[in-house]
């Protein structure tokens, strides 16, 4: 299996006002294709600088992250762009624009890509309808439940056919039998559709529904096993 | 992302903010308005000028005057005489040429009295030169006057265009006229009759016939105010290209040792245009200055949309969107506030400009709309605001263009915003 992501001694200095707060002390990792990684630790741990980098949104300090074999921290601001259409990004807050409804929150990802809008259309509709909201595409992110808006969001992350889901703390917001609704879909995209996901956690009940789990701590990863389950 | 595509989201978050896109857009409105109104008010003002300049004035004539040209800061001590009419007669290309002596005075009619302006000109000659509007309207203008010949324009028969008559034809009218030289101070009176009222000449001319003066033979004219000199003298040429006009006003400045000034319709025509030119420019500039205004207001705005509006940047980064592409979204805003305030300023200026000419056109004492948006100002000017594509194409690109150079900033901005800052921004 072809590896998607690797990241190779990654170290992250952030400067808080003039302290400097090291995020990420020598991260290595490597998430082969297809697979469904949890990132599990406490706030603080450095995970999300993690799934920043993954990401492309930031780069590092130190050290490498290659995102399909392509090393981020070599590349300029456009290459970082088209490098993010091949990430799906789930964000804790879903992160929709509020002025558009489903759909078109679903098509947005599409339009910046440079799709036209009947293609567009036609995609939107059979991502919301592969999380079961095909019914709701009309109505904005305000008429929708938590659970729903990370339905919608996760339909917009796959909206490009992107290399892996990129996921952070997504059932941080919404109650617990929307979690589990949610975790069955991602689960679901994994297993059926061979989708690859990333999932940052800091609960461990999310994180046992992963095919692997890295723990970490203080910038590192501290222990790392593999979901027998 | 398409282009049609950026324009309909930079669309959607106008939309979200309607009142404050409006207020917005109305500073671009206020600015291209003002400066649509008054520039077509002063085209229209300036074509009204040149239209009736070119009715009284006879593009083959010249006029003479002594000194810096239309009796303007005629003070060398030089002076015209009216028989300095028989030197320019002898030159080249001349066909006829008249002395004017004017005078300002007051005109007595049945126990009424109007200040009026009294000419003295040859009849004959001045009947030849002005041929379109010497003409009589009542009564007929003799060529061979009697000593009290008076031919009046219309506005001094008809001062209030109604019909009420001040003076007509075959009045015994008295024309008094002060000596302001003489110590003390002496009135003159000259008794005449009315022989005839002029056709409406319209606005105003430089030598040529107007409607609010009196006309006396030349030579009563020079008895009365006690004078051999005159204040201009009109020259008739055979043809009024350029090279005949220029040729002669030299030979005449020549003949006079450069001690006057020949002045050409096409020169006054020039100096007012460009006159005109520099009042627009004026003009425009007062106005640009409210479109500065308001792109600040623009920018304003977009930089309290950018910050508003930071987490969606983020979104839109995370998303994929390049910075270029962040940076045009923000640019349609400013693009799409500043062309819809142009198109309205446009209209709103072009109204603007007809309802003044309309307010002036009561307020001015005339009182005759004549057609539609025309007006007449109480000199009898008619004008007619004039929105020429120049105006219109260049207030539309300048609004669009202020609004983007002010919307530049707040849009680079925005493209710069690192993702995962804009993303954790609340």
């Amino acid at each position: 299996m072809a590896t998607i992501v690797e990241a190779v001694n990654l170290r992250k200095i952030y400067m808080l006002g003039k302290v400097p707060v090291e995020a990420l002390r020598g991260v290595n990792l490597k998430v082969e294709e297809g697979e469904f990684l949890a990132v599990l630790g406490p706030s603080g741990s450095g995970k999300s600088t993690l799934l920043n980098l993954i990401g492309a949104l930031d780069k590092p300090t130190e050290g490498k992250i290659l995102i399909e074999g392509v090393d981020v921290s070599m590349l300029n601001d456009n290459q970082l762009a088209d490098l993010r259409r091949k990430v799906g990004f789930v964000f804790q807050f879903f992160n929709l624009i509020p002025r558009f409804t489903a759909k078109e929150n679903v098509e947005l990802p599409m339009a910046i890509a440079g799709l036209g809008s009947e293609e567009r259309r036609k995609r939107a509709e059979e991502l919301l309808e592969l999380v079961g909201l095909k019914h709701r595409m009309n109505h904005k992110p305000t008429e929708l439940s938590g659970g729903e808006q990370q339905r919608v969001a996760i339909a917009r992350a796959l909206a490009n056919n992107p290399s892996f889901l990129l996921m952070d703390e997504p059932t941080g917001n919404v109650d617990s039998k929307n979690a589990f609704e949610i975790m069955r879909l991602v689960k679901q995209l994994n297993e059926e559709k061979s989708v690859t996901v990333i999932m940052v956690t800091h609960d461990q009940r999310l994180a046992a529904e992963a095919k692997r789990i890295v723990q970490m701590l203080d910038g590192v990863i501290v222990d790392e096993k593999v979901n027998r389950k | 992302m398409r282009i049609g595509d950026i324009f309909s989201y930079a669309f959607s978050a106008i939309k979200l903010r309607k009142l404050r896109a409006g207020l917005t857009t109305l500073g671009v409105v206020i600015g291209i308005a003002a400066i649509v109104a008054l520039l077509s008010i002063t085209q229209g003002l300036q074509a009204a000028i040149a239209f009736q300049l070119q009715k009284g004035f006879a593009t083959d004539t010249l006029i003479v005057s002594a000194g810096g040209g239309l009796g303007v800061g005629a003070d060398s001590g030089f002076s015209l005489l009216v028989n300095d009419t028989q030197t320019i007669n002898d030159i080249e290309n001349v066909t006829a040429s008249l002395a004017i002596i004017q005078r300002v005075g007051y005109l007595k009619c049945g126990g009424q009295t109007r200040r009026v302006t009294i000419v003295g000109v040859d009849f004959a000659a001045y009947k030849e030169i002005y041929s379109s509007t010497f003409l009589a309207e009542k009564g007929e203008i003799p060529s061979n006057p009697e000593n009290d010949t008076v031919v009046v324009g219309k506005r001094v028969s008809d001062p209030w265009n109604n019909g009420t008559l001040f003076c007509n034809v075959g009045d015994a009218v008295e024309i008094v006229w002060t000596n302001t030289t003489a110590r003390p101070l002496t009135n003159k009176t000259y008794e005449g009759s009315v022989a005839a009222v002029l056709q409406e000449v319209g606005g105003f001319s430089i030598g040529g016939p107007s409607d609010a003066s009196i006309y006396i033979p030349t030579m009563q004219a020079q008895s009365f105010f006690g004078t051999e000199k005159c204040e201009m003298i009109i020259v008739k040429l055979k043809s009024d290209d350029k090279a005949t006009i220029d040729s002669t006003a030299k030979t005449i400045r020549e003949a006079f040792s450069n001690q006057v000034a020949v002045t050409s319709s096409t020169a006054v025509l020039n100096i007012i245009s460009s006159v005109f030119s520099t009042i627009e420019l004026f003009l425009a500039g007062i106005a640009a200055i409210s479109l500065l205004v308001a792109g600040i207001g623009i920018m304003n705005i977009m930089i309290v949309s950018l910050m508003e509006r930071t987490r969606e940047i983020g979104i839109l980064k995370a998303l994929g969107m390049k910075n270029q592409q962040v940076l045009l979204i923000f640019l349609s805003e400013a693009a799409i506030i500043g062309l819809l305030g142009a198109a309205i300023g446009v209209g709103t200026g072009w109204g603007l400009a007809q309802a003044v000419v309309r307010i002036f056109s009561i307020g001015g004492g005339a009182g005759n709309i004549r057609q539609g948006s025309q007006a007449a100002l109480a000199n009898g000017i008619t004008i007619t605001p004039v929105l020429t594509p120049t105006v219109l194409l260049g207030a539309v690109a300048f609004g669009l263009a202020v609004s983007v150079i002010f919307g530049l900033y707040p849009a680079w901005r925005a493209s710069k915003l690192k993702p995962v800052d804009a993303l954790r921004y609340e």
